[in-house]
């Protein structure tokens, strides 16, 4: 008996504490700096390397690159077609973890559920128009040479 | 006049509350009584073997993070444990007490997750609500180091992805007096409760010639009186530096196993509290050549996760892909006791056992 | 239901006995092809190693190609080696060709020997089963050995690749490892109590803390597991794993024992076209589900098992998945 009772004053004493639960979808809520959210991409930095779309686990990135409309650029290739399939994405950040440009570059924003698989198949204009909340950090080894390398 | 009873088969899930993931046991059960349990599992087979063949190492740490989901930092650490054995590679001092502060972090939080639902399994809501609670600042915490919730993918080859923020590591040495006080409010809570200790006090008893003989690993084994903890037996990364106890009981049973995970929280808050003591200064990343190719061989690693022994078969054949890879889940191990336990069992003991094994269905089916 | 699956598992057992008697007997003739073709292997892909290497480092493109272009050979274990073997770049360039000893590599072989010596002076202290008991290893102590072993490592493959000139000059620099006992026990014990043949193969796995690995013949592993439960005590079976090693399967068994400590792995080969391989679930009962594993992943059978069958696909899958000539029924899953 004694152990129920000291368990029903904890239930007791705590009820008049504040409340810890989010409003979650009444407030947004505001994530961490180095949150893995859905992809930001800026096509003018991409030099079609194709280093995210091989070092993918899920092969969910497909993209082409076209001739530089521009002939006296130094830039041979420029990106044609971006497409990121968030059906599979499993949000690893390996894609950019290598990019060397930082063209695609992570968000904080996370919320990206929809009616039909199709609406997950963003092409390069949702992904450069997803342009909130985008992440500082990004590729560590660029961030160490822009301070100066650390090591 | 005897009442005349007959054999019912039951099917308990795939999609049962008290099993944690897609699970299904099929019992005999003669009145409430079981005649026989077989376990039928698979339901959540991803073939992360078979995928790992055609990944790269870097690659495969991903998947490591969906195995055993509720404790991703050891299964990560348990793969580049193998890879850097594999190419002898020596880890910087501060990546591995990162190393060691989020895997001790992650053994809390599992044990606090194992703790609200095994006590909603049996019938307690509030306990629920306060673990989830308590493992939300965990989570946070892991979220500002390494940008995800669940499913890290926080430790690289060679060290981790990335370093401390500013003002982390004094938020972990906060959180330890927390948690110790939060840790008595749980045994005023439920372990005196004596509707809680009736259910449990007894329930699943086997001995340690048993559970050696089944493989059985983790608080599992240690419930037993048998002292065997990877950490102390066979240290890896920087657990030698910590001074810490192996607690074990000899009753073999549901609430042995109780007490020892509440009793590991506080031993892995007290290395906690060692490690960000004596957090060194320094890179988190040891030089690693761009394409990771282990030389030929094969290796075993061992790690002691909140479940018990994980460890990772890797056979290299010097390319960038394993050769084989191989989990050795404890889960999946652990679970192959619960037909013999359950044998004679009333059918409310079921989820008792089931729950006191503490498993994670994505480990098992892997 | 359940009648029904045991009629199918008859069927299976059976098929698997009957197919079990010509695979034992000609276990020997196709292990020595696999042998020869192992060794034909090993400098081809090491040659394909080599070329693949200068060829992705311009395309890795972005800094870290200056970091490892220089030694093709062996990449990554050059490297190493080269930063903790006295005499720097010597042991990464004679890896391939010398046919005499050279001044370079002398120097090499003799901080090798040196480093190993003292590696094991330092062990010495310890008593037997290194890097095993719960035992406290300073920091000073652990960087010895662990140059130690690389440079042990060099200076073999600087041997490996002197041929055979290198080879009989060759004062063994290998030290001996400390679990080398551990190893000739296990062995006289089952070439004393099995067969004298029962042993196929013996080694010490050097990365995997020096692990004695035994490899037994599949007729004689049932009587091999009982004995090793019994008279070392090895009452613990860690991991139970399977391995297509394309002309041959292999289960590889690492077992412990509570009460002495000591570690082994023990391997069983097995014939690719009829895989089979005598259960060990009488012994430790750990192996059942594994065992299972092994079977939907990889079809070897296990006579002796109680209850075989798939465990984590579907009954009527078809196909083991693990196999490396493996076809999906259907590539869109
Ligand atoms: S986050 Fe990972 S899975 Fe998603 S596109 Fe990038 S690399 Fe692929
Ligand atoms: S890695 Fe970056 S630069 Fe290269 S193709 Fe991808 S987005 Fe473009």
């Amino acid at each position: 008996m004694k152990g129920l009772v000291k368990g029903l004053g904890v239930t007791l004493r705590n009820m008049t504490k504040k409340k810890v639960t989010y409003k979650y979808p009444d407030e947004p809520m505001k994530m961490p700096n180095r949150f893995r959210g859905v992809q930001h991409f800026e096509p003018e930095k991409c030099i079609v390397c194709n280093q995210c779309a091989r070092i993918c686990p899920t092969e969910c990135i497909t993209l082409t690159g076209k001739k530089n409309p521009d002939p006296e650029s130094k830039v041979k290739l420029v990106i044609d077609t971006f497409d990121l399939n968030f059906e599979i994405c499993i949000l690893c950040d390996l894609c950019t973890e290598v990019c060397p440009t930082e063209a695609i570059v992570m968000t904080n924003n996370f919320e990206l559920a929809a009616y039909s698989r199709d609406e997950l198949f963003k092409d390069k204009e949702w992904l450069t128009a997803n342009n909130t909340n985008v992440r500082e950090e990004n590729n560590v080894s660029l961030l160490k040479a822009k301070k100066g390398g650390a090591e | 006049m005897a009442l005349r009873t007959e054999e019912l088969l039951l099917n308990v899930g795939p999609q049962h509350p008290s099993t944690h993931g897609v699970f299904r046991i099929v019992v005999k059960i003669d009145g409430e009584i079981i005649k026989e349990a077989t376990p039928v599992m698979g339901y959540l087979h991803r073939g992360t073997e078979k995928l790992a063949e055609n990944l790269n190492y870097t690659q495969i740490i991903p998947y490591t993070d969906r195995m055993d989901y509720v404790s991703a930092m050891t299964n990560n650490y348990v793969l580049v444990s193998a890879v850097e054995k594999l190419m002898q590679l020596e880890v910087p001092e501060r990546a591995e007490f990162l190393r060691v502060i989020v895997m001790e972090l992650q053994r809390i939080a599992s044990h606090l997750l194992w703790w609200g639902t095994y006590l909603l399994d049996i019938g307690a809501m509030s306990p629920f609500l306060f673990a989830f609670r308590d493992r939300e600042i965990i989570i946070e915490l892991f979220n500002e180091l390494c940008g995800a919730r669940l499913t890290y993918f926080y430790m690289r080859v060679g060290g981790v992805k990335w370093d401390a923020p500013d003002g982390w590591i004094q938020k972990v040495r906060d959180f330890v007096p927390y948690m110790r006080e939060r840790l008595k409010l749980y045994d005023d809570l439920v372990s005196g409760n004596e509707i809680f200790l009736a259910r449990i006090k007894g329930v699943g008893r086997y001995d340690a010639q048993t559970a050696i003989d089944y493989g059985l690993s983790g608080a599992n084994l240690r419930c037993t009186g048998v002292k065997r903890d990877l950490r102390k037996d066979q240290p890896y990364s920087v657990y030698d530096r910590f001074e810490f106890d192996v607690p074990t009981r000899t009753e073999g049973d549901c609430y042995a196993r109780y007490l020892l995970r509440i009793e590991e929280i506080k031993q892995s808050l007290r290395i906690l509290e060692q490690a960000v003591e004596m957090f060194p200064e320094g890179p988190v990343m040891a030089k690693v050549p761009r394409v990771l190719r282990p030389p030929e061989g094969e290796v075993y690693s061992r790690v002691e996760s909140p479940r018990g022994e994980i460890g990772c078969y890797v056979v290299s054949k010097g390319k960038d892909s394993p050769y084989r890879l191989k989990f050795r889940r404890p889960s999946f191990v652990n679970l192959q006791i619960l037909p013999k336990l359950l044998v004679g069992e009333s059918i409310t003991n079921l989820i008792t056992i089931l729950g006191a094994t503490d498993i994670v269905v994505g480990e098992v089916d892997a | 239901m359940t009648e029904h699956k045991d009629q199918e598992q008859l069927q299976e057992q059976q098929a698997a006995a009957s197919g079990e008697a010509p695979a034992a007997k000609d276990t020997t003739k196709p292990e020595a092809a696999a042998q020869g073709e192992a060794s034909a292997e090993q400098p081809a892909e090491k040659g394909s190693a080599a070329e693949a290497k200068p060829a992705e480092a311009p395309e890795g493109g972005t800094g870290a190609a200056g970091r490892n272009e220089g030694p093709a050979s062996s990449g990554v274990k050059a490297e190493t080696s080269g930063r903790q073997a006295a005499s720097g770049e010597a042991p990464a360039s004679d890896g391939e060709k010398p046919k005499r000893l050279d001044p370079a590599e002398r120097e090499a072989r003799r901080a090798a020997a040196l480093a190993a010596r003292a590696a094991a002076q330092a062990a010495g202290e310890a008593p037997a089963g290194d890097g095993e008991k719960p035992k406290r290893l300073d920091p000073a102590e652990r960087e010895a050995r662990r140059a130690a072993a690389l440079a042990a490592k060099a200076a073999a493959k600087a041997a490996a690749g002197g041929g055979d000139e290198g080879e009989g000059a060759e004062p063994a620099p290998k030290e001996p490892s400390p679990n080398q006992p551990l190893l000739d026990k296990i062995v006289a014990l089952i070439r004393d109590q099995v067969a004298p043949d029962a042993v196929e193969d013996q080694y010490i796995n050097e990365v995997d803390s020096h692990l004695p690995v035994v490899v037994v013949k599949n007729e004689h592993w049932l009587k091999t597991a009982k004995l090793l439960k019994q008279s070392l005590k090895l009452d613990y079976l860690i991991n139970l794993s399977g391995v297509d090693y394309e002309t041959y399967m292999e289960v590889v068994y690492h077992i412990e024992s509570f009460q002495t400590g000591e570690k082994y792995c023990l391997k069983v080969r097995t014939d690719r076209d009829a895989p089979s391989i005598a259960s060990v679930t009488p012994v430790w009962s750990t192996a059942n589900w594994p065992e299972r594993e092994v079977y939907d992943l990889l079809g070897i059978q296990f006579p002796g098992h109680p209850d075989l069958r798939r465990i984590l696909l579907p009954d009527d899958w078809a196909g083991h998945p693990l196999r490396k000539d493996y076809e999906p029924l259907d590539p869109e899953v």
